[in-house]
């Protein structure tokens, strides 16, 4: 394992920064209990204190730790980032892995339903979803899920669709095998790989979008400790508490940075025409 | 009234025309011409002055109406004639008698009469119409409106009331043309702007401005001096702030007040204009709706009463601007206010909080152990999402756990009005006349305009009323203050008074002879202000 992740960080060395920050900030999510010198919606602290011993990242304009907040914004966006994916990406894995399988009038009819909802802006779709849902962390994940599926099943589906045609399938297909065990032992495991990289590079999409929505009001209640709720109420003061826009703002960038480098670092990895340039 | 002016704002006025235009009124001549910039927190949608309640309702129509009466715009404590060019009163104190200006004009030319202010009152007085500024404020003191030539047009009252004439002046009952109302059935759509004031109904692009123009006809000659006025419809603090320091604007002067880290904002990117701070006579409230669980019961509304920290509140929202606890406001009203020092003895206002706190802890556990789980709505508009924030803070301490609830401004207003909440945790509601009598019937009379929580109280409603009645100063004085610690001292009523909000405003110095309302309702007609070069 460890000559595994050895040799992952020598062939892939922005992939294993990447590594390291998706961890720190997972470790900083499980452990923001822990972590936060205050609790997340605690007001009570003066508004407006600049950064100091005290609160390293000041507070806010209700007087909460900006501090607290962003360690539990790590959970939150993290929560909503995992639940989203990979709920999103496996059913639509799922639908992909099965349109392509049975082709016909079902395939014809669900991919008019992806073009869909495809064919509308994402952040559109979100917020008529969250306008229609409510705005609560819950529907957040629930919009993010509507707009991950049709991306994740239209992928698999192209993938899944040369498999299906591949002539061991045919031969399975020929030796008696259920739809089931086909689906299940054959195609499922061979569209495993763009199913990981699919996972990977889509957490930081959700939790850029998940911070837009909140940013625009539409996402997490106001309360909660968002980094795009936080960048909201910090642009309202920009220029009497910067700290309540940089630091939020700080930790989303680092955040997608480091999924993102992480999510293309395992494309690379898993892709077997680059894998034989890396090898 | 006269011992009831509002003194905060009166120093406010005084400091402002100090600094505001040296000489400006008494010396530079009037310039005619040029277009006032100004904004509205929202989007009124609806337009009717005599049905809606919103402050952009009235400002977006201030300048094309005109009352039977208004403060002056000058000396903006002083009620004088308006469409009425003088009026009595009977010897009983009970029949008033107004007599109209001759040779007014509407906007679409036909002419002004008494058969006009008799409609409009008789709508305002209606039963069945929900009116709840000019009607709420009216309809307890007046029987009947009767027009007695096409001049005159006398009031007769249910009593001698002292807050009468106060109430004719208020900026809601503004003056409908009868054939107007009778074409269009009530006063919502734009084409239905059909006035006598000093500027006419313009433009109305949803969400974006709203535009008057120079009535040419006005009843006062010379009047107005603007040639129009332009009000962007500008949604959040950061645009109306945005839109100041661009110099898109030329007047901050209603609701919501800057803070003051808005306004030292605002004082480092222009030079250009004069920042006063002053009173809005307006009230921040918590609601609760006593009709439905959890607030149906007497001992949870107590809790939120004595777990709620006004000072703190006050001190947070409105970064220290107001005055917390008051049901009365004494910068605003003076003696008839109970003492400050009386109100912040008392359970729910006094410091420190522990021992409320921890009552309200109990209270909650014997109902619902381990606490309970309510929405908590708010409008969003000004810094109603960061108070409601802040709301929830002080209500988690007692066991209380609140999901936030947002509303878009007037769709909150409709929710509120079917009672469709738990818990309103921020709402402003400003007084339309600078009278004790003001806040207890729009908030806290069964019959009460704003009285959300729909929480009755035959004691309240029988000392207004009294109050209301009651012509010697002193007996009303005793009567206010038995009101005030009537509904402090039960403590379980559905409308928790935070504070008076104060806050800071500015204005171009270019704007000459503009001059705060007492109310934020008033003199919101510009018909004297012009702009210097």
């Amino acid at each position: 394992m460890l000559a595994a992740a050895g040799r992952f960080a020598l062939r892939q060395p922005l992939g294993t920064a990447g590594a390291l920050v998706v961890l720190a900030l997972v470790a900083v999510a499980v452990l923001a209990p822990q972590l936060a010198p205050h609790g997340p919606k605690e007001t009570a602290f003066a508004p407006y204190l600049a950064p100091s011993a005290e609160f390293p990242m000041g507070t806010d304009q209700v007087g909460r730790d900006v501090l607290s907040r962003v360690i539990w914004g790590a959970r939150l966006s993290l929560y909503v980032g995992l639940a989203s994916v990979v709920v999103g990406i496996t059913l639509g894995a799922l639908w992909g892995v099965a349109t392509a399988y049975f082709g016909g009038i079902s395939d014809l009819g669900s991919q008019r339903v992806v073009d869909s909802l495809m064919a509308l802006p994402p952040i559109i779709l979100a917020l008529a979803l969250m306008a229609a849902l409510g705005q609560s962390v819950t529907n957040v994940i629930l919009a993010l899920i509507i707009l991950l599926t049709p991306t994740a099943a239209r992928t698999v589906r192209a993938v899944a669709l040369g498999i299906a045609a591949a002539p061991y399938i045919e031969a399975a297909r020929a030796a008696g095998g259920s739809q089931w065990r086909i689906i299940s032992r054959h195609l499922i495991p061979n569209c495993l790989a763009s199913y990981i990289v699919l996972l990977t590079t889509n957490v930081s999409y959700a939790i850029v979008v998940e911070a837009s929505l909140s940013f625009i009001g539409a996402g997490a209640p106001p309360d909660e400790p968002s980094w795009g709720g936080m960048l909201t109420a910090g642009v309202q003061a920009i220029e009497t508490a910067p700290w309540m826009v940089f630091f939020p703002g700080l930790a989303i960038s680092l955040a997608v940075f480091g999924l993102n480098l992480l999510g293309d670092s395992i494309r690379d990895v898993t892709d077997p025409r680059l894998r034989g340039g890396l090898g | 009234m006269r011992t009831s002016r509002a003194t905060a704002v009166i120093a406010g006025l005084l400091l402002l025309a100090a600094l505001g235009a040296p000489g400006a009124m008494g010396q530079e001549k009037p310039r005619m011409g040029g277009v006032l910039t100004w904004f509205d927190y929202g989007d009124p949608g609806r337009l009717d002055v005599h049905a809606e309640s919103p402050l952009v309702v009235q400002q977006a129509t201030a300048g094309v109406y005109s009352g039977l009466l208004h403060y002056d715009p000058e000396e903006p404590t002083k009620v004088i004639g308006d469409l009425a060019e003088r009026w009595s009163m009977s010897a009983d104190g009970k029949t008033y008698t107004f007599h109209l200006r001759k040779g007014v004009k509407w906007h679409d030319g036909q002419p002004f009469s008494s058969a006009d202010v008799k409609a409009t009152f008789d709508r305002v007085l209606h039963p069945d119409f929900k009116s709840p500024k000019c009607g709420a404020s009216l309809k307890p003191m007046v029987a009947s409106v009767e027009a007695v030539d096409p001049n005159t047009v006398t009031f007769q009252l249910k009593f001698p009331a002292a807050p009468f004439l106060p109430s004719v002046a208020s900026a809601w009952c503004r003056i409908a043309a009868k054939h107007v109302l009778a074409k269009y059935g009530d006063l919502n759509a734009p084409e239905a702007q059909i006035g006598t004031g000093p500027f006419k109904f313009k433009k109305y692009e949803r969400g974006s401005v709203i535009e008057w123009e120079r009535n040419p006809n006005y009843f006062l000659p010379g009047l107005p001096y603007l040639d129009g006025v332009k009000q962007f419809i500008l949604v959040g603090g950061p645009t109306q702030l945005a839109a100041a320091k661009a110099s898109k604007i030329m007047l901050w002067d209603a609701w919501p007040p800057m803070r003051k880290t808005q306004a030292d904002e605002l004082r480092r990117a222009r030079d250009d204009v004069e920042i006063f701070q002053t009173s809005i006579n307006t009230l921040f409230l918590i609601f609760l709706n006593s009709t439905k669980p959890p607030f149906n019961n007497p001992d949870l509304r107590r809790a939120v009463h004595l777990a709620i920290d006004r000072q703190d509140l006050v001190a947070k929202a409105l970064e220290g601007a107001g005055v917390p606890c008051a049901i009365l406001d004494p910068k605003l009203l003076g003696d008839f206010a109970l003492p400050l020092d009386e109100v912040n003895k008392l359970p729910g206002c006094r410091q420190p909080k522990d021992a409320d706190v921890a009552e309200a802890k109990r209270l909650v556990e014997k109902h619902h152990p381990g606490g309970l789980d309510i929405e908590v709505a708010t409008r969003s508009v000004g810094n109603y999402v960061d108070r409601a924030q802040l709301v929830l803070a002080q209500l988690r301490r007692i066991g209380i756990r609140g999901t936030l609830k947002t509303h878009e401004s007037a769709a909150g207003f409709a929710a509120f009005g079917k009672g469709d909440f738990t818990i309103i945790a921020t709402q402003d509601r400003a007084m339309d006349v600078n009278d004790p009598s003001g806040v207890f019937h729009i908030v806290y009379t069964t019959e009460a305009g704003s009285n959300y929580g729909r929480w009755s109280d035959a004691k309240v409603d029988e000392l207004a009323e009294r109050a209301l009645k009651e012509s010697n100063r002193d007996k009303r004085k005793a009567l206010y203050w038995e009101l005030q610690r009537h509904i402090l001292g039960r403590g379980d009523h559905a409308s928790i008074a935070v504070g008076w909000v104060e806050g800071w405003f500015f204005k171009d110095k270019r704007l000459r002879n503009y001059t705060p309302g007492v109310t934020v309702y008033d003199n919101n007609t510009f018909m004297k202000v012009w702009l210097a070069q």
